[in-house]
Parts: C-alpha cells; structure tokens; sequence
C-alpha cells in the first residue's frame, strides 16, 4: 500500500513540476513577445501584468509590395534632387498652437543636410559620375497642414527621388501620409514622437532616437535610481506636449506611481503660478514638463521662486543654452533626456564638429547631426539603389544598424531607431550628458 | 498514512488547479466567439459551408488601352459608366471606349484620389491629391481650394454626397459644402472630436457621414442632429489590439463603408466590422485578409465586404459562415491570380483565374452591376459577374454542375499563404 502511495506521490510531484516548467516557459514566452517592440522593459509594456494582447504589431519589418520597383530609371538626369522639409521661415502654425517656434532647429537641420549634400558632391556627386546631388528645400511651418502640400510639390513638381523631414509631429504625419501614397522615401531626423512610425508606413525611416526611449530613461531614472514616487506634470497644450509624455505618462503609471495631477499651459504663455501653486499643494518630488526651452526655463525659475526645490524633469527640448539663461540663478536639480551625447569624444563626430564649424560657423546641435546623419543615409541608399524610389527605400529598409556622427544607430522592423537615449543633467550651470548604464548606475 | 493522503490530496489540487489556470490564461481573449464561429463545429471543420462566387474571368486595362496613366487610385461605377482616378489624369470607360482628361484638357491637378458622381445632378466630384476638389459639369471643371473655397486642405483623400451636400476629407480636416446655398464649414479638433485631423476617407449614407480619420479612428455625423459621433481603439495602443472584439482595431483607419446598417472600417492592422451593437475585428492570421495592411474596404452589403490589400484582393463573402475569397498572385513570376477559398484562415480549394495584372498591391475597387472593378499599383481589371450570386451556394444541384469543377481541392485546413 505504501509503495502504491509512494509511487502516487512521484507522479503527482512530476505532474506538478511538469506544470510548473510549462507555465515557466509559456511565461518567458509571453515575456519575450511582449517585450520585443521598441525595447520596452517588461514593466512597462501596455497590460503586461494582466494578460497577453490578440496581436502585437511591428515585429516583422515592414514590406512594400507594390510596383514601383519595376519602373524604370530615367536615362538622363542634370541632378540628382532631394527634397528637404523643414520649419525654416517664420509664421503661423495650426499644428504647434500659435506662432512658429521651430525655425532655429529646422536651420540647423538644413545645415546638417547641406554639409551631407556638399561632401558627397565634393566626392563626386552620383556614383562619382560627376551628376551633383541638389538639395530642394521647402518650408512646412504654414497654417492648414502645409507639409502635405509641400510634399505633393516635391514629389510631383520637383521629382525629388527621397526627402528628409520635418520637425513638428502633425506635419510629420501629414507628410508620411503623402509619402505613402506618392510612393517616395521619408527620412526624419527631427520628429521624436513615437507614433511617427507606428502607422505601418513602409516607406518612412527615423534616425532619431525617440520620446519612447528617452521616456523609458527618465522613469527609470525618477523610480529606480532616484526612487521618487510622487511626480506631477505641467506640459505645453499642444501636440507635442500631449504626445511626448505619454510614454513617461504611461511608464509611472505601470511603475505604481501614477501622476499626482497633469496640466497644461497654452504655448507661448509666461505665468505659470496658479498651476504651480496647484502643483505645489499636492507635495510632489519632482516635477516633469513637456515643451520648449523658453516655457520650461520660466517654470523652473517660477517653481524656485515659489520655494519648489523637487527635481525638475523635461524633454530634449530644455537642453539648450536658451533654457540655462532663462531659467535664473538658483536652478538646482535639473535633468532631461537627449537623443545622443553631443559630449562624445569619438573621432568621427569630433570630426563632424570641426567640418560644422569651420562651414556654418557654429556648433552644431541635435537637429544639425541628425539632419547629417539622415542625409548621409539617403546618399549612401541612393547610391547603391540608383535613381529608383522603391529600391532606394529598399537599401533604407536593409539598414539594421547605421554608424552616424551621433552614435551608433539600432532600426527596430518598423525601421524606427531604438538605440538608447542620453540622460542629461545640469551641473555648474552646464548640461552633462550621461548613457543609459551611466545615468542608472 | 493520513499524512500522505493529505499531502496527496494537496498535491492534486495544486496540480490541477494549475492545470486549469494554463488553459485559462491560453484561451484566446476576448469575448467568447461562439456567436460568429463555432470550431466545434463539425461542418466548419469540415470545410466551407457552399460555394461562393469567385470572379475567374477578367479584363485588364493599361495606358495602351486609353487611361492616361496605370498607377490607379479610383474608380467610380455610375450606371453603365466607370470613371477612373490615376495619378496622371482622369479617365471614362462608356460603351467599350476610353476618354481621358489631363490638366492640358482642363482637369485642375492631375492627380485624383477619389470621385463620386451625384446621383441628383449627374455631376462628378472629383478629390484631387495636392489640389483641391472639383466639379465636373457640363464639359467643365470648377476648382475648389484653399484660397477661393472654405476648403480646409487641398490634399483631399476622400469625397462623400448625402443630399445636396459634399464632403471633403483633407489631410487637415474635413470640409462640407452646400450645394445649393453655397455655404461651406471646416470641422477640424476645435469643433469636431477629432484627435488628430488627417483625414483619409469619406462615405455616405442614410443621413449620416463617416469619415476615417488616420489617428482618429471613425467619425460620424448624423445630418438629422449634426452631431459627430466617434469609433476608436478601445485599448489606446498603437503597437497592439488587446481584444479581438473590443471595438476598432486600430485608430489608424483608411477606409469607411457603411451598407445596410453595417459599418466596415479598414486599417493598416486589418478590417472591423460594426452592426451598431457588435464589433468583429479581422486580421491576416485570423481570416482571409491577404494582408492587414488595407488600402480600402467597400461593403458589398451588410454581411460581405470586398477588401483592397497590398497582397491581393480579400473578400469577406459571408460574414455568417467566415468565408472569404482571397485573389493573389501565389508566386511573383506567375502570369495569373489564383483565387482561394476558405473559412477564416483555413483555405480550402483554389480556383485559378484569368486575371493577369503584373501586381497585387490593390489600392481600390467598385461594384457596376455584377461586375468588379479593381485598380492597382500598375493597372486596372474587371472582374465579369458572370451568373454572379450573393453568399453561398449549398443546393447539391448546384455542386454537381459546371462551377463545382472550377474548384481544386487543397489540402484540408491549410493556413492560407502569405
């Protein structure tokens, strides 16, 4: 009788490590799946602690299956033009919710392309052949969703065969809708809102690192490292205030940390008292803002003003000289994702830097490094595809991982770049920049 | 002795009740599919239900034949006449004969991506890509845009009638006219609930507009209380569709066809379908979508949707019984279609066809009559309705006779290729 029990008890514990190992393993799976888009930590992937989803996009690359690929080159070209879309002149804008703002980043943007354009013209232009590479500037900082249009220009009237572009989340995502249909290459170097290449468009890459990623830095930073619990969010009331949060929005709640209160401030507004006042009531740790250095250096120098001494948490949009001499004498802890390490003493952006300067005479920032990087990837893709915009988006889709002045660039399948943001920190009145394992150590 | 069966009667419980928690956390989510699809269902498993109707004869039409450009971007049936939207003209097929216009012969913008025909006036409203919306009246046409219109964009996807009314979907919004005061008004986010304002699609019926908006999911508005009304996402996330059944899959929609009281809605992560209290979603390992990326979904009636993907043309014949009719290209270098029948996923014959466009990417179609027309990336066909029929064929007569042995047999429950 004993033996029967005995054998018995050796199946069911079997059957219950059996179980256990399956469970383990159907887990892991479910770990490994979730996880796998747009290098999202476990913790923070959308319902992962209640349930698997019906279907996860974006981890296959996306596909172009259309007919483009079959027409032919043309047999003679005085040019080989590529469209470049930018906020480069002053005026109204529907999209950012009043004045223009973006002139200064989208110059700096079309600097960095033209240094691109003019290098690989001072090798030779198109395949060496002595066919220069012409740069076809347009501006799509206009009212109504002027970016569709100018892209419609580009593609129809100037015959660009790729274009790099924009800045501005909305223009960014009128212009990739027209890219979708005319059927023509899209780099952007400027847009880090991450649902700009979630839509399934095959036909749009992203050099820049993204608000998910610099998202993700910045909870861990705040929850892990700091070990903070109680954040509260004051953010431009517009596109990119709304959108470039959300990632952090959404990081806090799955941390167990949910916002303390979110508001909101018009852009171009400069009292910020009744919200910080509302803030403030609530006793957070820190505070974080989405939106452009001038705001955000009138709130940090209100917020000290008032007495708030909590970190203060931003966007890439703060890391700037502008923000430093705006925000005040008494700045105190102060920290902000960034797409790069513009501190980087590796050769070849030290190089970058030096060519920048002695060309435009200035230092170049994100959006001038970027737009170089983004434009050396469409030369090098036009130069192996020829002058054909399905294959041109072909080599583009082929690029995994692409080593640029601002680092080296990971593209997940929807052929965004995942790799990790910088944390940016300011110290002695001066940003330092600091790498994923450095910020978090 | 009582310890062990204490220990015994401890273990079975864990052991099973881990069991059972497994099975739970593997069943698929989402509200149970009975009422849809049933796979215990012996005749299901067994194969299809009856017959539908697969298009094997076709006609195809290039620049040679009269269009004035192959990149085909709509096309409009209007009684015994079909007009034809490409990326370098419009173009009219009447009684066997091609007439084309391009920006030379008046046409405001060469590139046209939608066009409706008033059913009223006779009048042909044309969406143009880059400019503007036009109408084509009287051996004329009248351009609306930014700068002489309350046309909110001149990149217009989409074009809709419901009465005397226009609609437009611009990438900024949508704009309606009156035909008959003239009056325009713009809905955008400051007085519509859009979350974005790109505007992909338009379509019209029954006292109601809908419009696909790309970010914003579906719009509605109801003419009778003009009031918008609006579908999205249930689950907010772009990289997933958390239930099957929980609403739009997507909030990135491209196409909206609403028939007999039913809602169809494309997206570039599958189709949904809405009968006003359900919502069934569809996506290429689910059922007979050659692909999720879709370019646009016409219904064909409440329970059959003809879906435009950019690996084939994806038929949802009979929505009672999942079955679907998918016409691709199975390998690049064959010369002709094959069409494949199924249930959900599951295909089970294969019927050749003689449709020989050189590409599968599909961009749009329209019903005339029993005939299907479908314009691609490089070229248009049509699909002749020969003896055409709604739904299924199940009467043994039929099986027997001569459309019974178009069909080859796969083999049983094969996963359909992609």
């Amino acid at each position: 009788m004993k033996r029967i029990i005995l054998f018995l008890l050796v199946v069911f514990l079997a059957m219950d490590l059996s179980l256990t190992a399956q469970e383990s393993s159907q887990k892991a799976e479910k770990k490994g799946k979730s996880g796998g888009y747009g290098r999202t930590p476990d913790r923070y992937v959308p319902f992962g602690k209640f349930t698997k989803p019906y279907k996860q996009f974006f981890l296959d690359p996306l596909e172009y299956h259309g007919y483009g690929r079959q027409i032919p080159e043309p047999e003679q070209v005085g040019s080989v033009k590529i469209g470049f879309l930018g906020p480069i002149e002053p005026t109204v804008s529907v999209a950012t919710g009043g004045l223009s703002h973006e002139e200064s980043l989208g110059r700096k943007m079309l600097q960095g392309s033209k240094l691109a354009i003019e290098q690989a013209n001072a090798r030779g232009g198109y395949r060496g052949g002595k066919i220069p590479y012409q740069l076809v500037v347009r501006n799509d900082n206009g009212l109504w969703g002027a970016s569709g249009n100018e892209i419609i220009h580009l593609a129809y009237k100037d015959n660009v065969w790729a274009i790099l572009g924009t800045i501005d989340g909305a223009n960014s995502h009128i212009a990739i809708r027209v890219a979708l249909k005319v059927e023509i290459p899209m780099m952007n170097t400027g847009d880090t809102d991450p649902t700009f290449t979630e839509t399934a468009i095959p036909w749009v890459f992203r050099v820049i690192t993204d608000d998910r990623q610099m998202c993700y830095l910045l909870a861990d930073f705040v929850f892990k490292k700091l070990k903070l619990t109680r954040v509260a969010a004051l953010r431009a009331n517009n596109r990119y205030g709304r959108m470039s949060i959300d990632e952090f929005r959404d990081a806090a709640t799955r941390s167990g940390h949910p916002f303390l209160v979110e508001l909101n401030y018009p852009v171009g507004d400069t009292d910020f008292t009744s919200q910080l006042q509302r803030i403030n009531s609530l006793n957070p740790e820190a505070v974080i803002t989405y939106g452009n250095a001038a705001e955000s250096a009138l709130i940090l120098k209100q917020m000290r003003a008032m007495g708030m001494n909590q970190w203060f948490i931003g966007s890439d949009r703060m890391v700037s000289p502008e923000f430093i001499k705006n925000a005040g004498e008494n700045i105190g802890k102060v920290a902000a994702g960034y797409p790069y390490n513009p501190g980087s003493s590796k050769p070849r952006y030290l190089e970058f830097k030096r060519l920048f300067k002695e060309r435009f005479g200035d230092t170049p920032e994100t959006y001038a490094a970027h737009g170089y990087d983004g434009m050396c990837m469409l030369i090098k893709a036009i130069e192996k595809a020829g002058l054909n915009r399905a294959r041109i988006r072909d080599e583009l889709a082929k690029m995994k991982h692409y080593d640029g002045v601002t680092g080296k660039k990971e593209f997940d399948p929807a052929f965004n770049n995942i790799s990790p943001a910088a944390l940016a920190v300011l110290e002695n009145s001066r940003w330092v920049f600091y790498s994923q394992e450095e910020a978090l150590k | 002795m009582k310890r062990l069966l204490i220990i015994i009667f401890f273990l079975t419980f864990f052991a099973f009740g881990d069991q059972g928690g497994s099975f739970r956390e593997n069943r698929p989510p989402g509200p149970p599919a009975k009422a849809f699809y049933n796979p215990a269902d012996s005749n299901l498993n067994r194969g299809l239900r009856g017959v539908p109707y697969v298009y094997t004869e076709w006609e195809t039409f290039y620049v040679k034949d009269g269009l004035p450009n192959d990149h085909i971007f709509s096309i409009e049936a209007d009684g015994n006449r079909l007009w034809v939207g490409t990326e370098g003209g419009l173009a009219l097929y009447e009684k066997g004969q091609w007439k084309s216009w391009r920006e030379k012969d008046g046409l405001p913008w060469k590139v046209i991506s939608d066009i409706e025909v008033s059913p009223k006036t006779g009048d042909v409203w044309l969406a143009l890509f880059g400019g503007g919306l036009a109408r084509f009246s009287g051996g004329r046409f009248d351009c609306f845009n930014q700068f002489n219109s309350g046309l909110v964009n001149d990149v217009v996807y989409g074009v809709a009638l419901l009465g005397d009314m226009v609609w437009a979907a611009t990438t900024a919004g949508v704009s309606s006219y009156n035909t008959v005061t003239g009056e325009w008004e713009i809905y955008t986010e400051k007085n519509a609930p859009m979350e974005e304002i790109w505007c992909y699609n338009a379509d019209a019926a029954d006292g109601k507009v809908y419009i696909a908006v790309w970010g914003g999911g579906i719009l509605e508005w109801d003419q009778k209380t003009r009031r918008w009304n609006a579908h999205r996402d249930p689950d907010r996330e772009m990289e997933i569709d958390l239930y099957r059944d929980d609403g739009l899959i997507h909030i990135i929609t491209t196409s909206a066809s609403y028939i007999d009281g039913v809602l169809w809605a494309s997206t570039y992560f599958g189709l949904s379908r809405y009968d006003g209290r359900h919502w069934r979603g569809y996506m290429d390992h689910d059922s007979g979508l050659a692909s999720n990326f879709i370019n646009l979904s016409l219904g064909r009636s409440g329970v059959s949707c003809y879906n435009a993907t950019d690996l084939g043309l994806a038929v949802l014949v009979d929505f009672a019984s999942d079955t679907w009719v998918t016409y691709k290209k199975d390998k690049p270098t064959d010369k002709t279609w094959t069409a494949h029948s199924g249930v959900g996923n599951n295909s089970f014959v294969s019927v050749p066809t003689k449709l020989t466009l050189p590409n599968h990417f599909v961009i749009c179609l329209d019903f005339q009559g029993d005939d299907l027309w479908i314009g691609t990336g490089h070229g248009l066909a049509r699909g002749i309705g020969k003896d055409y029929y709604p739904g299924l064929k199940t009467n043994k007569k039929f099986l027997q006779g001569s459309r019974g042995r178009f069909f080859q047999k796969e083999s049983p429950g094969r996963r359909r290729q992609k």
